[in-house]
């Protein structure tokens, strides 16, 4: 096992390399030139081509791509083409706000997804599993920036019982993760439902209801446990989601998070904070990734990892 | 399988659900809570002292001296003074200077300074200070936005301590404009050089206290400011959000006290709202169809002229605006100096086709219009496709990302290359100069500059560069005039409508102001 | 013929197909919400045939002095900003949102299901590059490559098609290869490779039906996420062009008017809203059905 995570951390640093060359060629494949914004509308040539100079893409794009790994390589991110500011000091807030946010969205989606699911499951065909999974479904037929604008009329402007945005407290994030997590739950729920239902079918589970335990048991011994494998799958897959959901989610709550910062800056085409807040999307995704699959082997064992 | 096993499971289930609420709680404490005491329910609270101010976007910059957006230099107007200022109709007044005098050519300007005034870091303001920011601005290695004015300057000279004299390498009228760039405190920029943007140091009513990127920008009030007392406003907190309906629901909560722009869609919903105040303003943005005259067929003015009788003004303001602004009467808004009416194109489809006939094009013609994605924008856009459609030209709607967009028509390597038909755009200016040379001036075509239509009109060409090397106002009117009407008889355009400023804030709130051009006035800033 | 059929040995696969789709319909009508969301899927695609010939209004047209009238006996949905006849638009844009989510979940559902399979049965070197590319695919964010497959293909509904299909891919690949890797440890797969069958043939004949039923559930889900990430496309203006009625461009060409004239929002939302519950229901209830196990 340890071994095995080792050689998964190691793999991690082709993958971001892979990942960084990827995107640094296709946002320059992708028209826009950001010195147009950055000069403005009535910028003259000469006045073009000295914010070219400045901003360092007047070089060959094999060139700049060196540049910036070296600098990538010690640590520096680079300086925003839009603001002028070092990107490490843009990230400084904004990196928290997000990772607080959708972690706070899988947290309550785990739970609440978890126990539709299994309630659903155990009560199949009764008014539980009806309601759980209406519930479930609705969560995701509806679009986020939707749910996010009717959320935001009811609760905060005629209840009054959370902020319209911002992250100035806890409350402040209720909403936001509500509006995040909602797809996922119910992805979860649907999951683990199905899951248990077919797990509740295996031959094992019927020899423990034929042995005469009792159904609760067998539930939560035996059936839960086994359905889990796709359901943790979902669980790591909807990671990357929620990270481009909360780009929505960001601009709705007006939260000041990486993926407001990342759609701002796909915008201006601002390629070093583009690369920057993908680079570290990415790390973040196959990090999660990697746990997902060690939680994988600790669940069924069956799993080989031998190559 | 057996029971360790499952404890195993449960236990690892269980870790990563704590781990993930333990992060979260963990990250929450991270981020500032400035704002969080502004609530709704402050009428039993003791006197209330800050005011939070929504706007739609990120600022950008805090040096008032490299800035291109109009809500950075709203904010910083808080903080920065120029020599001159413009107050909230646009008008200009004396800021750190009390007087100055032009003269003929325009060449030689010369300013008596406000004396007794100094930074907020304590450094004296005085006439060294003037040349130290003159000097950077005009210095093309700075590389500063506001070189693009600044060039203009040849030398900058201290007659005194408290009297400076600007010389012009050639005559430029609309330079007295251009001295309400913000002053920047002289130890300030020597110590923080570059990050002068994070930093700003200023002599305005109101001093920087933090920026917490993508979040807010707050300041304080400057107990020694020159003009003590105008504004009672303790604190102000700048906020960017986005989101029209979250903006405007955090005005009904009373979240913020002031939100800008308000859309014209939601203003209904405010109206009769109790505490909340619905302002209007005539704004200095002329809201157009820029039309490609080097292409066929819209190098016969007929063309041009029809398409303006076919598109219905009135209409378009209802249906598009929501009824907020008016029809544009000229080539820029009537807020602006020397200020021309010219009338409307009547909306007139049997004119409009008799016109189509006589240039040759009876049965129309097929074509598109490009704009950015905004919803605004593509509303704007359909209309057009609309109205067009019933004097049998099809107009196919083409909206790109505004990067996409102004690449394609600015990043164009001869005006004869441009792919554009027609551009639906916005434009605004604060000086006839900027309305009219950028805009209309054959010098300007792209890629060089913003004449997106192609504009060439020897007698508009002339009439501008006279315009820009006299600093007599009449004269200066009487020519700005022909520009105007010479114009709008060309057609360029489709001629849509002026922009109205749209803003909101709470009913206890008085002295602030959105300004014609969107800057955020808060000189005056009080609560009642 | 029939009766000749199923008795002779050498009909066998006909007659089975048969049968089982006889047992299929008759499990199927069991399944009552199932049956009726199906139903409902079944009118939508009448529709979408038919939208042109049904609309009472042309859903181009527009009236400004009608602008944004909320539902009455004329226009049973009420009317948009330009005064169009918003039901009308709701019915002709059914083909639109429909058309779009299904070819391209379809798209990223054959290939993503093939290179899962592939990715689980084989293992190695294979796996680790397809399983490590899916991992770059989703590193990037949709919308992110959405914007970059339309900025570089151009807007318009088959680039929406395409960026829709990318994204699904790899969910596909994952999924299929997680049910694989299980799938293969399986007796009765491990039977067949000791009897010398052919790796295609395991994969497809032994393996896939094995992965099937968490596809059906998947691909149900992936049309109503697909349906949502088209309008986000057409919500961020990269996707239909804007007077087309596509219902996720009439949702966010609508939200301006939330608060002031609701339906233009609502009605939109509702159609989606049904559309996606409707998919998801027909998934769980195909389920349930094709559930291998209870099948043999």
């Amino acid at each position: 096992m340890f071994r095995y995570i080792v050689k998964r951390l190691i793999e991690i640093i082709p993958i971001i390399f892979v990942v960084s060359l990827l995107i640094f060629f296709f946002i320059h494949l992708v028209p826009g030139d950001p010195v147009r914004l950055a000069a403005g509308k009535e910028a003259t040539l000469e006045e073009i081509e000295r914010v070219r100079q400045e901003l360092g893409l007047d070089k060959p794009l094999l060139t700049q791509y060196i540049n910036y790994m070296q600098n990538l390589l010690t640590g520096n991110l680079g300086h925003s083409l839009k603001t002028g500011l070092p990107i490490s000091d843009m990230f400084e807030n904004r990196f928290s706000v997000t990772m607080t946010l959708t972690f706070m969205s899988l947290g309550w989606a785990l739970v609440l997804g978890l126990l539709i699911g299994t309630i659903s499951a155990v009560f199949r065909n009764k008014w539980p599993d009806y309601v759980g999974m209406l519930t479930a479904i609705s969560g995701i037929s509806l679009p986020g920036f939707w749910l996010g604008l009717i959320l935001i009329q009811v609760f905060s402007v005629t209840l009054g019982w959370f902020p319209t945005g911002g992250v100035d407290s806890w409350k402040s994030y209720v909403l936001p993760s509500l509006t995040l997590g909602a797809g996922i739950m119910s992805m979860l729920a649907r999951f683990t439902r199905s899951s248990l239902l077919e797990t509740l079918k295996e031959d094992f589970i019927r020899t423990g209801r034929a042995k005469g335990l009792k159904e609760s048991v067998v539930v939560r011994k035996h059936a839960l446990k086994n359905s889990m494998i796709p359901v943790v799958t979902i669980a790591g897959l909807q990671f990357g989601f929620l990270l481009g959901g909360s780009v929505v989610v960001e601009t709705v709550f007006s939260i000041p998070g990486m993926g407001r910062l990342l759609i701002d800056s796909i915008a201006f085409r601002d390629y070093p904070v583009v690369q920057a807040v993908i680079l570290l999307f990415s790390l973040e995704f196959i990090l999660v990734n990697l746990l997902v699959d060690i939680l994988y082997k600790a669940l069924n064992p069956k799993i080989r990892y031998d190559s | 399988m057996k029971k360790a096993s499952f404890l195993r499971t449960a236990s690892v289930l269980l870790f990563s659900v704590a781990l993930l609420f333990g992060c979260s709680s963990g990250g929450g404490s991270g981020s500032g809570t400035p704002a969080a005491s502004n609530g709704g329910a402050t009428t039993g609270a003791p006197q209330k002292d800050q005011l939070v101010i929504a706007v739609n976007e990120n600022f950008i910059t805090m040096d008032p001296q490299n800035t291109g957006d109009a809500l950075s230099s709203g904010v910083q107007s808080a903080m920065f003074e120029g020599l001159l200022i413009y107050d909230k109709d646009l008008k200009l007044m004396p800021g750190l200077s009390t007087e100055y005098s032009v003269n003929k050519d325009a060449t030689e300007y010369t300013f008596k300074l406000r004396q007794n005034v100094k930074f907020h870091d304590g450094t004296p303001f005085n006439a060294e200070a003037v040349k130290i920011n003159f000097d950077r601005m005009s210095n093309k290695d700075n590389n500063l936005r506001a070189y693009r004015n600044y060039k203009y300057i040849k030398s900058t000279e201290v007659v005194d301590e408290h009297t400076v004299k600007v010389t012009l390498n050639q005559p430029f009228s609309a330079m007295i404009n251009k001295f309400t760039t913000g002053i920047i405190s002289p130890a300030a920029l020597e110590k923080y050089g570059k990050d002068i943007t994070k930093n700003p140091v200023g002599t305005g009513p109101y001093k920087f206290v933090e920026w917490v990127q993508g979040d807010h920008l707050t300041v304080e009030l400057n107990p020694d400011h020159w003009n003590k007392g105008a504004a009672k406003v303790g604190k102000i907190v700048y906020k960017p959000v986005p989101e029209n309906g979250s903006r405007v629901a955090m005005l009904k909560t009373g979240e913020a006290d002031v939100i800008y722009p308000l859309p014209e869609q939601q203003v209904e919903t405010l109206n009769g709202e109790e505490g909340v105040k619905v302002e209007r303003t005539p704004s200095t943005i002329t809201r157009y169809v820029s039309i490609n005259m080097l292409k066929k067929p819209f190098d016969d003015p007929r063309v041009r002229q029809a398409i303006n009788h076919a598109v219905d003004k009135d209409a378009f303001i209802k249906v598009v605006k929501s009824g907020y602004g008016a029809q544009l009467e000229s080539v820029m808004s009537p807020t602006i100096a020397h200020y021309a009416k010219q009338g409307t194109y009547e909306y007139n489809i049997e004119k409009a086709k008799q016109l189509l006939k006589e240039a040759g094009y009876e049965n129309g013609f097929t074509t598109d219009i490009w704009g950015n994605t905004n919803s605004d924008t593509m509303k704007g856009m359909q209309f057009i496709q609309q109205q067009l459609q019933k004097v049998g030209i099809t107009v196919e709607v083409k909206s790109m990302e505004e990067a996409t967009l102004s690449d394609e028509i600015y990043g164009i390597k001869s005006p004869e290359e441009a792919k554009m038909n027609m551009w639906y755009v916005s434009w605004s200016s604060a000086d006839p100069d900027n309305a009219m040379r950028s805009l209309f001036s054959s010098e300007n075509f792209p890629p060089a500059g913003a004449n997106t239509a192609f504009y060439k009109n020897d007698l508009v060409d002339q009439s501008i560069k006279e315009a820009t090397q006299s600093s007599d106002q009449d004269k200066q009117k009487q020519l700005y005039g022909v520009v105007q009407e010479n114009v709008f008889k060309d057609a360029p355009w489709i001629f849509l409508a002026v922009d109205e400023i749209l803003y909101g804030k709470r009913a206890n709130v008085n002295g602030v102001y959105i300004t014609p051009s969107g800057g955020i006035y808060v000189r005056e800033a009080a609560f009642q | 013929m029939e009766v000749v059929k199923e008795i002779g040995h050498n009909v066998v696969v006909p007659t089975e197909k048969k049968s089982r789709a006889r047992e299929f319909w008759k499990k199927w009508k069991k399944q009552k919400t199932a049956f009726w969301a199906g139903f409902f899927i079944l009118f939508l695609f009448v529709i979408a045939l038919f939208g042109p010939w049904i609309a009472p209004y042309d859903p181009y047209e527009p009236n400004y002095d009608v602008t944004l009238q909320t539902p009455s006996i004329e226009h049973w949905a009420g009317t948009d900003e330009y005064g169009r006849d918003i039901l009308s638009r709701i019915i002709v844009g059914t083909g639109i949102s429909l058309g779009v989510s299904f070819s391209s979940v379809l798209v990223g559902a054959v290939v993503g299901t093939i290179l899962g399979l592939i990715s689980g049965y084989y293992g190695g070197w294979m796996d680790r590059l397809i399983m490590r590319w899916s991992d770059v695919m989703f590193a990037f964010p949709d919308l992110l490559l959405a914007i970059a497959i339309v900025a570089i293909l151009g807007p318009g509904l088959t680039n929406v098609v395409v960026a829709v299909a990318v994204f699904s891919i790899p969910s596909f690949a994952r999924l299929i290869r997680g049910n694989t890797l299980a799938a293969k440890e399986a007796v009765f797969v491990e039977a067949a490779r000791s009897m010398g069958a052919k790796s295609s043939r395991i994969m497809f004949r032994h393996i896939f039906p094995e992965t099937v039923s968490s596809m059906i559930v998947f691909f149900s889900m992936r049309i109503g996420t697909s349906i949502l990430a088209a309008s986000s496309l057409s919500f961020l203006g990269l996707g239909a062009a804007p007077e087309s009625p596509d219902w996720g461009a009439m949702l966010s060409m609508g939200r301006d008017y939330l608060a002031t004239s609701p339906h233009v929002v609502i009605i939109p939302g509702i159609a989606i809203f049904l559309t996606v519950l409707a998919f998801n229901l027909v998934g769980d209830g195909l389920r349930d059905i094709l559930d291998p196990k209870t099948k043999n």
